[in-house]
């Protein structure tokens, strides 16, 4: 690969002329050892990334051959209600679960931080994490038997003894979408409140001493110092959660079945781009889809990415 | 305050704390207890009992009978061990490879290839998941595990762990090595890669995970019973069913989750720690 490169234009020709290679064996080697990731990459990223572009813009075949369908796929998508109405699902479980899922593994953090007991702080990371190594189709295969809708499911059961009437978890549309987001709380407490753990133990202790000097009480600690301290951490918490909330398929499609039901409540973006291409093989419509979703994503993760830059700056 | 009265008040809120935190643990856990005991209720194999009980009434193994007599659950988890031996070879190989490269080797335009690497980790699945498929219908490899093992190779995370890690290791040794005439793939092999086991095991805890509990691209990817994943198998059981077969399900689901319980019990502060770690580095 060594280039004939004579660098030295309009030099006297008694001088020696240094060639210089363009690429060293060295350079060789790391793109060798690349090879294998840039090849994940172009084929499994960057291809499909262009491939979902030119499809989404194709009448609804399923090849890249097919005729060009202008923007009619964009434009059928977004005046679909059914489009919107996964949309408005998936941010509402989405806010909801980031939401509470956030600040309770905070609190919940704070408190397994503050035990002394080595012994203990272990025992419940272990416990708290536990759900988490849970497939989601197992989670959403046990909560829809602890959720039962008549009187002999578990909660409402429970709920019986209180004198609370049978709530029809997965079969209510009205509460539908938060029994979701209790079953998501559920299974993602443990992964935040780990960072979070992780995070409190990096928060230097002399902080803390110079605020006890001050007369400062373990709230006051907690709001002005720890609080300030993790807010990158949250931020990254909420962004993470939200791109998770709006990927959001598994549960909703194992509950609620391809219609996304109770009457439609539990229809999400992806079981959406799901459903389109996948059962009615309109790979133009779903790709749109998929494309609008992605917009959705990036808008929020450069907002809430700029909400963390600024919050520094304070 | 005297220290002795400070001690005092740190041991009642330890108390106080651990008392709160147990009453948490117990909501975590009580759903699994419940799985387990119904599991086997061989009362409750028709319908969920009224009132509802945790200690089975007509206590039975016939329903793990029923479970692997309905779903062919061995096999399903073997293929489900195949695919995660098979990403995690694929995808390490991958990130090791790029990682040392981008790391030590220094070569022209690394800095591109790990930039090119973290841009792409943002894009989400969903998003590939259709052309990605389109092109496995293309190649004839949809309902091959070619359809899992290859996509494994773009693992970009891994690249930034890989690369984190061995940036912490000397340059030294390779430098040495080199000038006493070994090659590059030497150096890798017999120097590097053994000081890399710990980052190694924390890929493989992170990928064996999201593998062995993966839906979405199995159910789109594979389409012949025999080759479903156990979550796949799993979810194809107890999706639109007529007789909801409580027990019978919720064996088959504790069977689904004895693999990575049994993992976690054995490596919960690895496990914990990786998981720390991969979410601190992101």
């Amino acid at each position: 690969m060594s280039t004939e490169l004579n660098t030295s234009v309009g030099t006297p020709t008694h001088t020696v002329v240094r060639r210089k290679k363009l690429f060293t064996r060295r350079d060789l080697t790391g793109y060798l050892f690349s090879a294998p990731l840039l090849i994940g990459i172009v084929v499994f990223s960057i291809y499909p990334m262009i491939g979902a572009l030119i499809l989404s813009f194709k009448k609804s075949s399923q090849s890249f051959i097919g005729e060009w369908a202008g923007l009619s796929n964009y434009q059928y998508v977004l005046t679909d209600s059914l489009f919107w109405q996964s949309i408005y699902n998936t941010f509402y479980m989405g806010i909801l679960s980031v939401i509470l899922g956030v600040s309770l593994s905070f609190i919940l953090a704070s408190l397994i931080h503050n035990i002394s007991w080595l012994k203990w702080r272990n025992f419940f990371k272990g416990v708290y994490f536990l759900p988490n190594v849970v497939s989601l189709v197992a989670t959403s295969i046990l909560f829809s038997f602890l959720f039962n809708p008549g009187s002999e499911g578990l909660l409402n059961y429970v709920f019986g003894i209180v004198g609370i009437e049978p709530i029809g978890w997965f079969t209510d549309p009205k509460y539908a979408r938060f029994s979701i987001v209790i079953m998501t709380l559920w299974g993602m407490l443990g992964y935040n409140t780990i960072i979070f753990i992780a995070a409190l133990t990096s928060v230097p202790k002399d902080l803390y001493e110079a605020a006890e000097v001050d007369g400062a009480n373990w709230l006051k600690k907690w709001f002005y110092i720890t609080v300030p301290y993790l807010k990158p951490i949250i931020i990254f918490m909420v962004i993470i959660g939200t791109i998770n909330a709006m990927k959001r398929f598994t549960d909703v499609w194992l509950i609620g079945g391809t219609a996304g039901n109770p009457a439609g409540s539990l229809m999400t973006a992806v079981l959406y781009i799901y459903r389109n291409g996948f059962l009615s093989s309109q790979m133009g419509i779903a790709t749109a889809a998929s494309y609008i979703l992605f917009f959705f994503i990036l808008v929020l993760t450069i907002v809430l990415q700029f909400t963390n830059r600024k919050s520094n700056f304070d | 305050m005297n220290k002795r009265s400070l001690n005092r008040s740190k041991v009642i809120s330890d108390w106080i704390l651990t008392s709160v935190l147990l009453i948490g643990s117990l909501v975590m856990v009580i759903p699994f207890i419940w799985m387990v005991f119904t599991s086997f209720d061989w009362a409750a194999r028709l319908k969920i009992p009224f009132p509802p009980r945790f200690w089975p009434e007509e206590f039975s193994i016939r329903t793990y009978q029923m479970a692997f007599t309905n779903i062919p659950m061995l096999k399903y988890m073997i293929n489900s061990l195949i695919v995660s031996v098979g990403v995690i070879l694929f995808s390490l190989t991958s990130a090791l490879l790029s990682g040392y490269a981008i790391s030590k080797l220094k070569f022209k335009g690394a800095n591109i290839v790990l930039l090119l690497a973290l841009s792409t980790m943002m894009i989400p699945f969903e998003m590939t998941m259709i052309p990605q498929y389109l092109m496995f219908a293309e190649f004839k490899l949809l309902d091959t595990y070619w359809a899992f093992f290859l996509p494994a190779l773009n693992y970009a995370f891994g690249t930034f762990l890989a690369k984190s890690f061995i940036d912490q290791l000397p340059g030294s040794l390779r430098e040495a090595a080199i000038i006493d005439g070994a090659s590059e793939f030497t150096v890798f092999i017999k120097i590097y890669l053994p000081l890399c086991i710990p980052i190694l095991a924390t890929m493989i805890i992170l990928q064996f995970l999201a593998v062995w509990n993966d839906l979405l691209w199995p159910l789109l990817a594979l389409k012949t019973p025999d080759k479903y994943t156990i979550q796949l198998g799993l979810a194809m059981f107890s999706y639109n069913k007529d007789l909801p077969l409580p027990s019978v399900i919720m064996a088959a689901t504790t069977v689904s989750l004895i693999p990575v319980i049994v993992l976690y019990l054995f490596l919960q502060r690895f496990i914990v720690e990786s998981i720390a770690l991969s979410g601190i580095k992101q």
